[in-house]
């Protein structure tokens, strides 16, 4: 094998750290780690007012990125909007998502553009620039197969899913079924979990919920947390480090993660790889390429009661749940960061 | 506050830049601020220089995920283009082939109409993004020097502690003069290597770093008499680094017109004395012959006979070591932070 000189490119959003700051550095670790150079090139991602989000893109068709200190780069691995707009004869696309708040977030209350004349304007050359930039990639893949379907429905280019097994894969293992529900989440709207809460206002028996994560709406959902009258039944746990990560899956009866379309997603394959069941929902996008209804998990209406129906069920039954979670743990244990490398190293 | 770091980074390559942009984000972190970093890759070729100023340019800082950001502080070309209401420039440098670097071998800039023009378009870019500021601090008095010079802007240095700064510690004043710098020419190491051939034989002379110039250097001590007081440890870092300053006799840094320079306070910091040259810029700015160190002129033989000194015997080392020491501690963190941000 040849050692190539890589560059990942990253939309980095200042002062938020998420999942696909974790993705890109996850990526550039497996291709140093098979022989690689690999390095991470980064333009702040701005999108505040919404005509900044052209500037951003701009921005990176400005930039040479084909030599860097003085050496040819070998090949570019575009991720999020607008990383795709700079400008490399081997370019390939791992796409996390393009700026969903113009595509299918458009409409939506997690969207701020509107249906207006100038929104639409601008969402319609936002997709047309989006269209031309990715059919300058040479290798099209996603990180999911919901980015695959929405890159097909708007940019009319197919692709290829690709994913790659979560950060703490190789750490993750199995304990005891124990009388908590676990939801692992940034807390944003678009997570829902409002929905969560409100699903423990139905929960039967003295199964609790524990949510581990932060984010903008923290304060309200502490507010609806004591509305509800769940203080001792409802735990928001805020940012916890990965030792406890891992022990607060190990210890859960099941996980419960039900977002709003959410394009991957790695709490479906964590909570797997404890061999836990995953309660989501049938609109949560990422995590239906995992969860089989009754199988490794449910997949329930959108609804509290539904999602409350499927937590009465496990929080019943320890067994029925290390039974759906071993068989979680077979499906999480086939997804490998050497397919991924060899996958995107090949296609350019 | 929540505070930006705008950095220019070489993809695959690492210096002092980047440290000092990390060091500076860490200590405001330290001190409760939401302190981020922000680096575009930066491609140092004429013919990209426009147009990744340009790419600067296009973003609008003052907003991230719907918060603001209160303060853009721009480190080196071109961050100093970014839009923010609020910026402050701690200047690393510009574009130093086109600024002070012109002429010499060091620049890919020549004569030619074209390269004039580009030199005069980015130094009036500068200065009008410098008016932009709401202040202009330096790393370092060449750095300020060099602002005024090329874009008429008086601005004051700012000094910051060394990265080992916290580590650091005083120990005995062994039989070794310590060496640290990258191996390449501008840090003159062959200048040391003579030197020590031609001091007392009680004292050594043990090299820390790498570079372009090892083999080079290597070659050349094995020439002279001095072949075995000689050492070459290539690159060191942490406590390897703090112990070899510990037990120094003192530390020879003579390299040719450095901006900043971190060797020289990382010595006094372990209170060893240092020996300099009178043309090795940054370093002059804490150095004061015989009172913390030696200031010689650029020849081996000045510096040999300032070696031959602190070889005497310990007190006068560590006579002058201690006052270096208090130079260096009174440039701390707090105070860059307090005047940054004003």
């Amino acid at each position: 094998m040849t050692a190539l000189r890589i560059l990942i490119l990253e939309a980095q959003v200042p002062f938020v750290h998420g999942g696909a700051e974790i993705l890109v550095r996850e990526l550039a670790s497996a291709l140093t780690a098979r022989g690689h150079h690999a390095q991470i090139a980064a333009v702040p991602f701005l999108d505040y007012p919404k005509d900044e989000i052209f500037a951003g893109a701009e921005a990176w068709r400005l930039l040479d990125v084909t030599t860097a200190g003085g050496a040819d780069v070998d090949l570019v691995i575009a991720t999020k909007f607008p990383t795709y707009f700079a400008r490399h004869p081997r370019k390939v696309l791992w796409l996390v998502h393009q700026h969903r708040a113009a595509y299918e977030l458009a409409g939506t209350r997690f969207s701020d553009f509107r249906h207006t004349a100038r929104d639409v304007a601008l969402r319609k050359r936002l997709i047309d620039a989006d269209t031309r930039m990715l059919r300058e990639c040479v290798g099209h893949f996603t990180i999911a197969r919901t980015v695959s379907e929405r890159m097909l429905k708007y940019n009319g280019i197919p692709s290829e899913a690709l994913y790659n097994p979560p950060k703490l894969a190789a750490q993750l293992h199995d304990g005891p079924y124990g009388d908590y529900v676990l939801t692992v989440t940034r807390l944003e709207h678009v997570k829902r979990v409002d929905l969560a809460i409100d699903t423990f206002a139905n929960v039967t028996s003295s199964t609790r919920l524990l949510i581990a994560g932060d984010g903008s709406i923290r304060h309200d959902l502490a507010e609806r947390i004591a509305q509800r009258g769940l203080r001792d039944r409802v735990e928001l746990l805020g940012r916890v480090d990965d030792a406890r990560l891992i022990e607060l899956y190990a210890g859960c009866r099941a996980v419960l993660f039900a977002p709003y379309q959410e394009d991957y997603g790695y709490v479906t394959l964590e909570a797997f790889l404890s061999r836990k069941p995953v309660i989501t929902a049938r609109d949560s996008g990422g995590t239906l390429e995992f969860v089989e209804d009754g199988v490794n998990g449910y997949v329930c209406e959108p609804t509290a009661d539904a999602l409350a129906d499927a937590v009465n069920r496990l929080a019943a039954d320890a067994a029925l749940a290390a039974s759906l979670g071993e068989r979680g743990h077979g499906v999480a244990a086939t997804i490998t960061w050497d397919n991924v490398v060899d996958r995107l190293v090949s296609a350019a | 506050m929540r505070i930006v770091v705008a950095e220019a980074r070489v993809p695959f390559v690492r210096d002092g830049a980047e440290l000092h942009a990390q060091s500076l984000v860490t200590q405001l972190r330290g001190r409760g601020h939401d302190a981020e970093s922000v680096a575009l890759p930066f491609d140092g070729r004429k013919d990209e220089l426009l147009q990744q100023a340009a790419a600067w340019q296009m973003l609008n800082l003052s907003t991230s995920n719907a918060r603001s950001v209160d303060v853009l502080i721009a480190t080196r070309f071109p961050t100093w283009f970014a839009r923010h209401p609020r910026k402050v420039v701690w200047l690393i440098h510009q574009h130093r082939a086109a600024y002070d670097l012109f002429g010499t071998s060091y620049s890919d800039f020549t004569t030619s109409e074209e390269d004039m023009r580009l030199r005069a378009q980015l130094t009036a870019l500068d200065s009008k993004a410098f008016a932009e500021c709401e202040r202009i601090v330096t790393n370092a008095q060449n750095t300020a020097d060099r602002v005024h010079r090329f874009n008429g802007i008086a601005a004051r240095p700012l000094y910051h502690p060394p990265p080992l700064a916290d580590q650091l510690h005083n120990g005995p004043y062994g039989d070794y003069i310590l060496l640290i710098a990258r191996l390449e020419p501008l840090k003159r190491v062959d200048l040391a290597i003579h030197a020590i051939a031609q001091a007392d034989r009680s004292v050594r002379l043990v090299i820390v770093g790498d570079g372009s110039q090892r083999a080079a250097l290597e070659c050349l001590a094995a020439q002279t008499n001095a072949a075995e007081r000689i050492t070459f440890r290539g690159a060191l870092w942490g406590s390897a680094v703090t112990e070899l300053y510990a037990g120094a006799r003192g530390v020879l840094y003579a390299p040719y017109d450095e901006d900043y320079g971190y060797v020289p306070l990382e010595a006094f910091l372990a209170a060893k004395p240092v020996i300099t040259a009178k043309d090795s810029g940054g370093p002059l700015e804490f150095v004061r012959d015989g009172v913390n160190g030696f200031v010689c002129a650029p020849d081996s033989a000045s510096l040999a006979s300032a070696i031959n000194r602190i070889a005497a015997g310990p007190s006068l080392a560590e006579h002058l070591g201690r006052a270096g020491q208090s130079v260096a501690r009174a440039i701390t963190w707090d105070g860059v932070i307090e005047q940054l941000l004003g």
